[in-house]
């Protein structure tokens, strides 16, 4: 400011003394608060720069915080897994013991040990994370996964797995066990077997070979499809055979060989070779009756429940269930849609067609979006969920008629099941998406700690003090403005008036 | 030389250094007053009585460089000048917060954008929605708290104003008054040198107020006129006026017509009754007068300006959806269709076109408008320096839409139409080729939060959703710095936050990262008149980046203001010194004249008791 003039005294002396003045008043200022400026005009050229500074390290902070709450999400995740993979390392093994050593005792051993694994697994699927259901896709407020009761035992009106499991069973081995085929004489030296209806359920035939010397076979043809074998010429001998293979509803297939015999009464898949090829047919078509019947009870009821199973597990908020369309079931010729009200569908999650991986994401740096959804139904997981809640579903007693064969059909391809086909998802691939993702944050906030400290330097430069410079400051100042004041009061008591008389 | 006019001499030198006393103690008593002119004797010989010499004061003498007086006067304006500006700056410096402070503009809105960020990694978490919304207010609340500030200071601008044109009027009738006085006078004595005194300091006083030129006439006459040649004070003085407005708001700005004119005009009555628009004519140029004018209109209004552009790109960046439309045939003619229903006042449809001969690329905006006065607008209503802009009046209803479509077209060799509904199709020329149609597009503002779409009303202008609508008193972003606030329905709901339509998920983060991303990393088109881009070439960057540039450029600004004051003071300062050393009273000076008066009055009376003895050694004879 100016000031005027006292008694015509020098003013630049006065301006000097209030300009010495507001400089101390500032370097004390800058000296307690740290900062260079209380405005960002006081910042000089850079003041723009110090602005894009601290933006950037505000962001810094909260890709940071992401990184962590992401973090946390993953580890839980992974923890979930790795107690998914002990689960399954467990039932294989013991269901391989079951099939191997322990016999019916054993095959039922089996079945309540999945069952409180089944229970482990649907609680694993529901973990949650601060109140954040993690394996749900973008479904993050209701538990993705239904109970293992439900699952299991249906819910109400609503069936569960065993209902379904038992009405594809009807469906597919018929009133009559055989696998919905008919085996019938249509002379007394043929046997025709046919299916008895064009329908997805029971034993598909595949192929017929025979060595069967003046035996003719054809087939399988038609719609519904047929075999038959003519014997009419002559007997076939012994050690020869005949081989009829079937296709299960799983996809699998399995085979039926009888061997002609001279032994009476034949051993089994064995027929006798009668005197007359009618005698030679009936023998034939006992055998084949018994050993489709003793196919049935056990490869087809293990491929049966792996099918109905499938189905079971196919269901989500987008694919509503498929059924068997009755009662009856046992003549059942098609599939019908269910929805939600008659079936459990075990997967209440996120059903999107979306990349799983996408449907929780951390924005962890301003180009880098590290995703770590994921949802219960991905095969890698559905895989598990479902083998086992088939093994627990299945009840194997010792009245059960061929038991321990059962077991062993329905251990080998629960499995196959578990260990997963070549170029599906499985356990593992999740997890590994889970450690790379974890891997990407880390490295983001390795890259940020250093940024941090270098952006914060040069903020520090921009708008801080050094305070031993603005120490000597003040301290050169304070001497400055001694002597200023000293010697203006010394020139304002010089005046001539003190001398004159 | 006879003795008696030795005794005349005498007596001549004692009345002369009688009066010079007088002087003396003048001076002293007013060594202090402020624009106190020292005052010195002029001293003749005179012939007494036709051979006698004595002496005479004859004038008293003020001791003034009129040069240095005169450039004192110039940068007496300038340092006034700077030091008001340098005051509203630093005023204006506050509002934008202290660096790094958790109320600095640029730390509130950071933390708006790092609570978007924690939201999209927690969607379903409801403290993190409310915490979104809370620090959105906060923003909001910043923004509205900032306009009403700068507001209040261009009030504060307006009294000043009122203010200085008081003194300003004050200091002419005085000076006239002294002009009157003067002229009756006809010598240079004391009383004639103390008028002088008072007049030059209220010539001193008006020029704080305005910079003026200083014209001397004859018998002590001046006349003051401003730099730019308007007369102020004669022999008369003219009369300042100010129509001060009561209260001042960002839509109350100056205008030349004055019925648009919100805030108050300076005019100059003269004596002979004309009047003259000070402002319109750019008369004044520096003072406290020129400096409140300038932060008023211009400086204070640039900052507020930057506000609005700051908090329109803001909202319309959430809440503005494009979209194309689907091109279609008929016949030889091909064009695109585009559903038009759903626009807000000041949403657009934009034509993108090139002519068949030259290929240059042109653009048609049609805006639409909801207040007939607003037609016609003028192509500075979007920010796109190369658009021509059309209004489209949709207050009559949609009929008279499509015909006023088609005529805003008709030149361009377009033809629009009608097909069904709402749908507006825009066919070329077909076979003739003149002109092709490029793309066209409809930019629409979401009104709604569970609209299907990322977008949402987010920020709202009051009650009022924000679109651009421009009408007959102005355009919807004047002042929406001081009005804009957060959605009510997202405060009494922020899980609208996720929620884009029904049945969505609650862990989706779609609509949190599009906020997150549209605030950071998207690059927008600001409105020309920030000072921050210009008309033809728009500012275009993430709304960070606009952020930045405007507290820099206010710092700038505000560093620009003290430097110059600083500067000015210092030439201020010399040029007072200057002044001083000779017009000020320096007391030793004084005092040695004291002396020297004091010597010879001594002498004179010795000289006097002299003659007296030789009289009465003449007597005693």
């Amino acid at each position: 400011m100016t000031v005027a003039s006292i008694n015509g005294r020098s003013t630049q002396m006065l301006q000097s003394l209030v300009n010495l003045r507001a400089q101390l008043d500032d370097l004390t200022r800058q000296i307690s608060t740290g900062q260079k400026s209380d405005t960002y005009a006081g910042l000089g050229v850079q003041r723009g720069v110090s602005i894009t500074l601290r933006s950037q390290l505000s962001a810094i902070e909260s890709y940071d915080a992401t990184g962590q709450t992401a973090s946390t999400r993953i580890n839980l995740a992974q923890t979930a897994l790795s107690s998914m993979a002990k689960v399954v390392t467990n039932t294989k093994s013991a269901m391989f013991q079951a099939t191997n050593v322990a016999g019916v005792g054993g095959a039922s051993q089996v079945q309540t040990t999945a069952r409180y694994s089944l229970d482990e697994l649907s609680g694993l699927l529901n973990t949650q994370v601060g109140g954040r259901y993690i394996f749900g896709g973008k479904q993050t407020d209701s538990p993705p996964v239904e109970s293992a009761d439900h699952i299991l035992n249906g819910d109400g009106s609503r069936a569960g797995l065993l209902q379904v499991i038992s009405e594809r069973r009807q469906a597919d081995l018929g009133s009559d066990g055989l696998g919905r085929l008919d085996i019938t004489n249509p002379t007394l030296s043929s046997v025709n077997v046919a299916e008895d209806a064009v329908s997805p359920f029971g034993f598909k035939l595949a192929s017929v070979s025979s060595n069967l010397t003046n035996a003719v076979v054809n087939g399988p043809t038609g719609s519904p499809a047929a075999l038959d074998v003519n014997l009419g010429s002559g007997n076939p001998n012994a050690g020869e055979s005949l081989t009829v293979r079937f296709t299960m509803p799983d996809g699998t297939t399995s085979s039926v060989t009888l061997t002609a015999t001279t032994d009476d009464p034949p051993g089994a898949n064995q027929f006798t070779i009668g005197t007359l090829p009618s005698d030679t047919t009936a023998n034939l078509t006992t055998a084949l009756t018994s050993a489709v019947q003793t196919l049935g009870s056990t490869a087809l009821t293990a491929a049966s429940a792996v099918q109905a199973s499938n189905e079971f597990f196919d269901a989500d908020a987008n694919h509503p269930p498929v059924r068997i369309d009755g009662p009856p079931f046992d003549t059942a010729t098609a599939t019908r849609t269910g929805s939600s009200a008659d079936t459990v569908i075990w997967y209440t999650g996120d059903a999107g067609s979306d990349p799983a991986r996408q449907t929780a994401t951390a924005l962890v740096d301003p180009s880098l979006s590290v995703g770590y959804g994921v949802r219960a139904n991905e095969q890698g997981l559905r895989a598990v969920i479902q083998n086992v809640a088939t093994l627990a579903a299945i009840s194997i007693t010792s009245t059960t008629p061929n038991g321990v064969d059962l077991s062993q059909e329905l251990n080998s391809r629960l499995t196959t099941g578990l260990n997963g086909r070549p170029g599906e998802q499985k356990l593992a691939d999740v997890t590994t998406d889970m450690a790379t993702a974890q891997i990407s944050i880390d490295a983001a906030k390795n890259r940020h700690t250093q940024q941090n400290t270098t952006l914060q330097e040069f903020l520090t430069q921009i708008e801080g003090v050094n305070d031993t410079e603005v120490g000597a400051q003040i301290l050169a100042l304070q001497t400055r403005l001694q002597a200023s004041m000293q010697v203006t009061s010394m020139m304002y008591q010089m005046s001539l008036v003190n001398y004159v008389r | 030389m006879s003795l008696s006019q030795a005794l005349i001499s005498s007596i001549a030198g004692l009345n002369t250094t009688q009066s010079n006393l007088a002087l003396v103690s003048a001076n002293v008593a007013n060594a202090g007053t402020p624009g106190y002119i020292r005052k010195t004797p002029n001293q003749i010989a005179t012939a007494a009585n036709g051979t006698a010499v004595g002496v005479r004061t004859v004038s008293v003498q003020r001791e003034l460089d009129t040069y240095v007086q005169k450039q004192l006067r110039v940068e007496n304006s300038g340092a006034n000048y700077a030091t008001i500006r340098a005051q509203f700056y630093s005023q204006l410096q506050s509002i934008y917060g202290t660096p790094g402070s958790s109320t600095a503009l640029d730390t509130v809105y950071n933390d708006f954008t790092s609570s978007l960020q924690t939201l999209a990694s927690s969607p379903d978490d409801s403290s993190a929605q409310a915490g979104v919304v809370s620090k959105a207010r906060l923003l909001a609340e910043q923004l509205n708290s900032m306009t009403s500030q700068i507001q209040s200071m261009r009030s504060a601008a307006e009294l000043g104003l009122s203010d200085a044109v008081n003194q300003a009027n004050d200091a002419m009738q005085h000076i006239a008054a002294i002009n009157a006085q003067l002229s009756g006078l006809s010598t240079t004595d004391s009383s004639a040198a103390l008028l002088l005194d008072q007049r030059d300091s209220y010539i001193d006083k008006l020029s704080q107020l305005m910079d003026i030129n200083v014209v001397s006439g004859d018998r002590n006459q001046v006349t003051v006129f401003t730099n730019s040649g308007v007369q102020l004070v004669g022999r008369t003085a003219s009369e300042l006026g100010f129509d001060a407005a009561g209260t001042v708001s960002a839509n109350t700005v100056w205008s030349a017509d004055p019925d648009k004119r919100g805030v108050g005009t300076l005019t100059l009555t003269s004596a002979n009754g004309s009047t003259v628009d000070l402002i319109q004519t750019n008369a004044i140029r520096s003072g406290k007068i020129a400096s409140y004018l300038q932060m008023r209109d211009h400086d204070l209004v640039q900052a507020q300006n930057q506000l609005d552009g700051l908090a329109a790109v803001m909202a319309s960046a959430l809440s503005n959806t494009t979209a194309s439309g689907t091109a279609v045939t008929s016949g030889p003619q091909s064009g695109f269709d585009i559903d038009i229903s759903g626009l807000s006042a000041g949403n657009t449809i934009t034509i993108n076109y090139s002519d068949g001969l030259t290929n240059t690329p042109r653009t048609l905006t049609l805006m639409r408008v909801d207040d007939p006065k607003a037609l016609p607008l003028s192509n500075d209503a979007t920010a796109n320096p190369n658009d021509k802009v059309v209004g489209i009046d949709f207050s009559s209803g949609m009929t008279t839409v499509f015909g006023q479509i088609a005529a805003a077209l008709s030149s361009t060799g377009m033809v629009s139409s009608n097909p069904s509904g709402s749908t507006l199709r825009i066919l070329d020329d077909g076979a003739g080729n003149i002109v092709n149609i490029s793309n066209v597009t409809t930019t629409k503002t979401a009104t709604s939060m569970a609209n299907g779409t990322s977008q949402m009303p987010f920020f709202t202008d009051g009650t009022s959703i924000y679109s651009g609508a421009v009408d007959g008193v102005g355009s919807q972003i004047t002042g929406l710095a001081g009005r804009i606030a957060v959605n009510v329905s997202l405060i009494a709901d922020p899980s609208a936050l996720v929620k884009y339509a029904s049945g969505v998920a609650s862990g989706d983060s779609t609509r949190p990262d599009f906020l997150y991303k549209q605030l950071t990393s998207a690059t927008q088109l600001f409105p020309p008149g920030t000072g921050i881009g210009t008309s033809g070439a728009p500012f275009s960057g993430t709304m960070s980046t606009y952020l930045r540039q405007v507290i820099s450029l206010q710092g700038q600004n505000a560093d620009a203001a003290a430097s110059l004051k600083q500067g000015q003071d210092v030439v201020l300062n010399s040029l007072q010194q200057r002044f001083d050393d000779a017009a000020s009273v320096n007391i030793d000076q004084e005092m040695a004249n004291l002396l020297t008066l004091q010597n010879a009055y001594a002498a004179n009376a010795r000289v006097m008791s002299v003659v007296k003895d030789m009289l009465d050694l003449l007597m005693k004879l």
